[in-house]
């Protein structure tokens, strides 16, 4: 089968119907150990050193593997990748787009998702099919988040297991007998919940360690936004696959978003949310509104290049759980 | 509320060139205590295994909880005492003084410049100075020496300050005594002295704006700093106590967390 890079979460069930491999080029960047040398050749090709690291790995990933084809997102995620589309062409690489309308109406969606039918040359009912197929497995991704919740699984596990969601770790019905794996796993364990239940917020963090950092220091994302997002909790509520993607979150307004993010708070009963923006990303800028409009402590990271947490980060998170360690026990004294 | 609260605490910030002590009662400060870190340690400690601190030679007696914060880890380690980090002790000290939550907290003491940025009342953000005391209480301590005038007084002046280009204390000594010698007034070379300081603190502070910046450690006593401060931030407070943030900051957590 013929593979094909993905800049972010795309749907998954035309291109299989289409019979592509799809390959998320994140993922291949940045669980590799020559994730530094992605964002170089990145860097030697032009690339300016005030660019998100995520587009440099991507471009790095892409030609460094030899992917001939890449669907790339242009409208709800970044930018930036209309122009990367652009290079890539000029690197001979053949190039599709998809968009997520900013107006979020369904109308919209179903025109941006019939186009790419058409030009995949594949037929509704295909799409249906692998639709079902799919989301059967993506049923697994919520038994994950609910041992999460339940004090088995780790707050790691949550995050990558739900972000490989994104391309089904690049072969779906191996994806599916792992999760398998996993999930007799993880049920096997003893129950270890942590005394702060915390949530990401944001892209997945170029920073591999953070998730277990902050289990070091007693706490567990035990809710992770995005990635969540990725393995598509709510697609079985969907009738057909316009609305399944027109529920996606992230990639719309910010009050949609908002309205999941804020549910999920409660009632999950989070101590705090950590929200994560990557250097030079429109998303950074979120933040106010998240700020203003989420009554939870909330602690804002930056990601830039580097795979692993520095120092400053680290003190940052510390002094911020310490704290919240002490409000929370004052809270239980007073109750 | 917690029973503690009608207890008796003393709270010790070991800083650098002062140890800082509150004793507080049915949350109400009912002793402030302030000693040379030298002669705290020669007169009022012994050490067995861990330092141990003479309370009844300080004057305290019949504490209930005892918490201490301060300049390096080892030498918060006081028997007895609940350690806990001296960022954490200067926030809880400023939020108790200030009744705010969201803020942006400079201390300056002695040796070291701490800069705390705090959202809904927990920390977010921090940085400290970790080179020299170029910006700190011991450079302006130098210079006024230097200039033979008192450091309250050398506080007052901020106008039209002498331009003072030096990054380093040292040097800047020897560079004062140059300005003195071309007979530039008292008034401008006092304020020189300030605006270096405030300049020196400013690569610090544009990583944290912000609309509040609070102010703490002995430097907030300088008139002429909080003057240019002003022109950065909408609200600047100085807080009252503000050499006794940290201590302050050590009974609020045992009040509350404790």
């Amino acid at each position: 089968m013929k593979k094909i890079g993905l800049t972010t979460t795309v749907p998954l069930e035309v291109l299989l119907a289409a019979g592509y491999t799809p390959i998320d080029l994140n993922n291949i960047f940045v669980v590799s150990k020559d994730y530094g040398k992605y964002i170089e050749k990145a860097e030697r090709d032009g690339f300016p050193k005030s660019m998100c690291a995520w587009i440099k790995g991507i471009y790095g990933a892409c030609i460094e593997n030899g992917i001939e084809e890449v669907l790339g997102v242009t409208e709800g995620d970044c930018s930036n990748t209309k122009t990367l589309l652009e290079i890539f062409k000029k690197n001979n690489i053949k190039i599709h787009s998809f968009g997520y309308p900013h107006s979020h109406s369904l109308d919209d969606i179903k025109n941006e998702l019939d186009k790419l039918m058409k030009y995949m040359d594949v037929s509704y009912e295909e799409v249906e099919y692998q639709r079902n197929r799919l989301n059967l497995i993506r049923e697994k991704a919520k038994h994950i988040d609910n041992l999460t919740l339940e004090g088995k699984a780790t707050g790691f596990e949550n995050h990558i297991l739900q972000l490989c969601f994104s391309d089904f770790d690049g072969n779906v019905d191996r994806y599916s007998d792992f999760l398998d794996e996993k999930i007799e796993e993880i049920n096997k364990r003893v129950t270890d919940k942590k005394e702060l239940k915390l949530g990401y917020l944001g892209i997945p963090p170029m920073q591999g360690d953070l998730h277990d950092y902050v289990e070091t220091l007693d706490g567990r994302f035990i809710y992770n936004e995005v990635q969540r997002e990725f393995a598509f909790p709510r697609a079985m509520n969907s009738k057909n696959i316009y609305e399944q993607y027109y529920d996606y979150t992230y990639t719309y307004d910010i009050d949609f978003r908002l309205d999941d993010i804020k549910k999920q708070i409660k009632e999950r009963q989070l101590d705090a949310v950590i929200h994560y923006t990557q250097a030079f990303c429109h998303r950074a800028v979120e933040d106010i509104i998240l700020k203003q409009e989420l009554n939870i402590p909330i602690l804002t990271i930056e990601g830039d290049k580097s795979n692993a947490l520095d120092a400053r980060t680290k003190l940052r998170i510390e002094a911020f759980l310490d704290m919240l360690k002490d409000k929370k026990r004052s809270e239980k004294i007073n109750e | 509320m917690n029973d503690i609260t009608c207890k008796k605490i003393v709270g010790i910030d070991l800083g650098s060139r002062e140890v800082k002590i509150i004793v507080t009662e049915n949350k109400k400060i009912i002793l402030r205590k302030k000693i040379s870190t030298v002669s705290f340690y020669r007169d009022y400690c012994q050490y067995q295994d861990k330092i141990i601190v003479d309370l009844k030679k300080l004057g305290i007696e019949d504490v209930d909880l005892a918490v201490s914060t301060g300049y390096g880890r080892n030498n918060t380690d006081l028997s007895m005492f609940k350690p806990i980090n001296e960022i954490k002790a200067h926030v809880y000290g400023a939020l108790a003084q200030s009744g705010k939550k969201d803020f942006i907290l400079l201390d300056i003491g002695g040796q070291d410049v701490k800069i705390v940025k705090i959202e809904k009342g927990l920390t977010t953000d921090l940085d400290l100075n970790d080179k020299c005391a170029a910006s700190c209480g011991r450079y302006l301590e130098n210079m006024a020496n230097v200039l033979e005038v008192p450091l309250d007084s050398l506080s007052n002046y901020s106008k039209d300050p002498v331009k003072l280009n030096s990054t380093c204390a040292v040097f800047s000594e020897s560079e004062l005594i140059g300005k003195i010698a071309e007979g530039i007034s008292l008034d401008r070379l006092a304020a020189g002295i300030n605006y270096s300081m405030y300049s020196r603190l400013r690569p610090l502070l544009t990583k944290f704006r912000g609309n509040t910046l609070i102010v703490s450690g002995g430097v907030a006593k300088n008139r002429a700093i909080i003057e240019y401060l002003k022109s950065d931030y909408t609200e600047v407070k100085v807080l009252e106590d503000p050499q006794f943030n940290g201590a302050i900051g050590c009974c609020y957590y045992g009040e509350n967390f404790i």
